[in-house]
């Protein structure tokens, strides 16, 4: 395998939408397994609260199914006190209980020997105008992480950025907040975790995102998948709408010499978990080995040039002739 | 003027894929929030979680005054048809959902709404190939005729939606109901007209009724608001106050003003009682904007076309 595959734990049990629920409830024991017989994944990410409780527990696991944790992900949502907010909540108590579960994510990474904490901050936002007080909730946020990060350097905390969901707006919905708010907090283990679905849903090229916090030291982790581009976060398999700007990114990836893991939300609905997950990494294999046939050097040449787009296309699918 | 009406499904438990918000309640308690909603006077029923006893429901909206604006079918239930059931590949499931909406269809003459209305939302696709797209519109055509030749007094109105759960739902835009109807032309098959969902679709919602009432599918209609990108399910006004003043000036043009306006609107941390409270009084400040508006005057700026002049004319009423 050309990159080190990952899966959300969470992806393989029962999943909602508004008005149906897909796959049975599964325990997490019954996770274990599916991803276990998941040709090419090598990773698991657990959540907190959650697969994480019994840390012994999930040890045991993870050494009887031959699986490394890739990430703790801590998870805010659904859970009542944080209805209103979380790290920007306007109740202080619930900014307190936000940063000890951050902190508390933090120490159980380290105790399992990981250092990567995820979390997706989706109940910091807003439904309607005049409903958030923006400067409250931002300096809120940028002070709760703060305090969260500097709690222990060795572990760093990679902030998914994603457009809406269950708020119609997240304060934190694309790359470019992602930046600010990462030079604004200016500690060294504040990182993100790009979630390629998110940031098409967000309207931007993935791609251009990746690079942008490649540059900065940011890009620690990337959850693969996709969608239809109007806006939903479908989870689809990568590739399977936005071919090109997948291989746009795998592309981007190889250049920036990307070594970190290939995490993957993928809502299976009417196939099992064990399928979307086993097609996704085949589809990021396949669409990697394009660019190699194509040639690494061959497309970063034409990069450089003007008026480029036949050449690359004509490049790029030169291997689909027979 | 229209009656305000609110949908019996968003008076319990709503959730979304991550959060349930508030909780499950049986009729009786949805009917009593209802009646306690100032300005609502009806109920959209939801077929068949509301008909379970006919007579106890019809002496529940006896008993709170509440009438009935339509009954809502459900064409995806709990762990069946979900891939689709008016489109479904399995002859077994299209033939079981056109005899469950001839009970729906029965209970609505029997009401006396005599109108049915159904989002088709597990018919449609996620990706490409996954469906054959002649075979899906053949079989939506045969099933929805077989339907609608049961009464033809009872209208059923398809709430076309763009998406959710599927990627891309087979009725997506007022185009697509009207041309439907008009290829199937049956005169009892028609639109429901939700102005959320026509956000969604990224119409005017003034140019979709206008379209519908045009080939006469303007069957019925949802109030909502959202930002344009997803099914939020938002109070009216909240987002497109303008488009909403120039739908209900249109939909009074267009004769729609002696009829129901249904509300699907999503409370998530907001008690619900209050929030269609807000729902109500919201519309009515609409329509009383709408008031404002002197046809005369209106008339003229539109055939002007000059959009500066529209807005200051506009701006002056509120």
């Amino acid at each position: 395998m050309r990159w080190k595959y990952s899966a959300n734990a969470g992806f393989f049990g029962a999943r909602h939408d508004r008005f149906n629920q897909y796959q049975p409830d599964r325990s997490l024991d019954e996770k274990f397994a599916l991803v276990s017989q998941v040709e090419g994944l090598t990773g698991i990410e657990l959540k907190y609260p959650g697969d994480l409780d019994d840390i012994q527990r999930a040890r045991e696991l993870l050494e009887r199914y031959r699986l490394e944790l890739s990430a703790v992900n801590v998870n805010t949502k659904g859970i009542d006190y944080f209805r209103h907010g979380a790290i920007s909540a306007r109740s202080a108590e619930s900014r307190r209980r936000a940063v000890q579960l951050l902190k508390e994510g933090m120490d159980i990474a380290a105790e399992m020997g990981v250092s990567l904490v995820s979390n997706c901050p989706v109940m910091d936002g807003y439904d309607y105008p005049f409903q958030a007080d923006y400067a409250q909730a931002w300096g809120d946020f940028i002070a709760g992480l703060r305090e969260v990060t500097a709690h222990r350097r060795d572990v760093t905390l990679m902030l998914e950025f994603q457009p809406h969901d269950p708020n119609a707006r997240i304060m934190l919905n694309n790359v470019g907040k992602v930046l600010y708010l990462c030079a604004e907090v200016g500690v060294p283990n504040l990182g993100s975790n790009l979630d390629i679905g998110h940031s098409l849903a967000a309207g931007e090229s993935p791609a251009e995102s990746a690079v942008l916090l490649a540059g900065k030291g940011l890009l620690r982790y990337i959850h693969s998948n996709d969608n239809t581009g109007d806006g939903g976060d479908w989870d689809m398999i990568s590739g399977t709408v936005h071919f090109w700007h997948w291989v746009e990114l795998l592309y981007t990836l190889m250049q920036t010499n990307y070594a970190g893991w290939i995490g993957a939300d993928l809502a299976p609905r009417h196939f099992g978990p064990g399928e979307a997950f086993h097609t996704n990494i085949m589809m990021i294999e396949r669409m990697t080995n394009l660019i190699e046939q194509a040639g690494l050097e061959q497309i970063q040449m034409l990069l450089k040039q003007d008026g480029n787009t036949p050449r690359i296309f004509e490049k790029l699918t030169a291997s689909f002739s027979i | 003027m229209n009656k305000l009406a609110i949908i019996t499904a968003f008076l319990g438990g709503v959730r979304n894929r991550y959060m349930v918000y508030h909780p499950d309640r049986e009729l009786e308690a949805k009917l009593e929030m209802a009646s306690k909603v100032i300005g609502c006077e009806g109920v959209e029923l939801c077929y068949p979680a509301d008909f379970s006893d006919i007579k106890e429901t019809k002496s529940l909206l006896d008993r709170f005054h509440l009438g009935v604006s339509g009954i809502n079918f459900r064409s995806r239930r709990t762990g069946k048809w979900l891939r689709g059931s008016f489109t479904s590949e399995i002859t077994a499931e299209r033939q079981e959902v056109v005899d469950d909406l001839k009970k729906a269809i029965d209970f609505a003459a029997e009401m006396g709404c005599n109108r049915i209305t159904t989002c088709p939302l597990n018919e449609g696709v996620d990706v490409p190939f996954e469906a054959d797209h002649v075979k899906m519109w053949d079989y939506a055509a045969e099933t929805l005729t077989a339907a609608c030749s049961h009464n033809s007094k009872v209208k059923i109105g398809l709430e076309y939606k763009k998406n959710d759960p599927r990627t891309r739902v087979i009725f997506g835009s007022a185009g697509e109901v009207a041309s439907f109807c008009h290829w199937l032309d049956v005169d009892n098959l028609g639109a429901t007209f939700d102005i959320g969902h026509s956000l969604l679709a990224q119409e005017h919602p003034a140019q979709a009724a206008v379209l519908l009432a045009k080939t006469k599918r303007l069957f019925y209609v949802h109030l909502n608001d959202n930002d344009g990108f997803w099914d939020w399910d938002m109070i009216p006004g909240t987002y497109h106050l303008w488009e909403f003043v120039e739908l209900f000036y249109t939909l009074r043009k267009l004769g729609y003003e002696d009829d129901w306006y249904a509300f699907d609107v999503f409370s998530k941390e907001v008690d619900q009682v209050e929030t269609f409270d807000a729902v109500m009084a919201m519309t009515r400040k609409l329509e009383e904007i709408t008031d404002r508006l002197e046809p005369a005057e209106v008339e003229e700026l539109l055939t002007e076309r000059n959009p500066v002049k529209s807005i200051r004319y506009l701006y002056s009423l509120i």
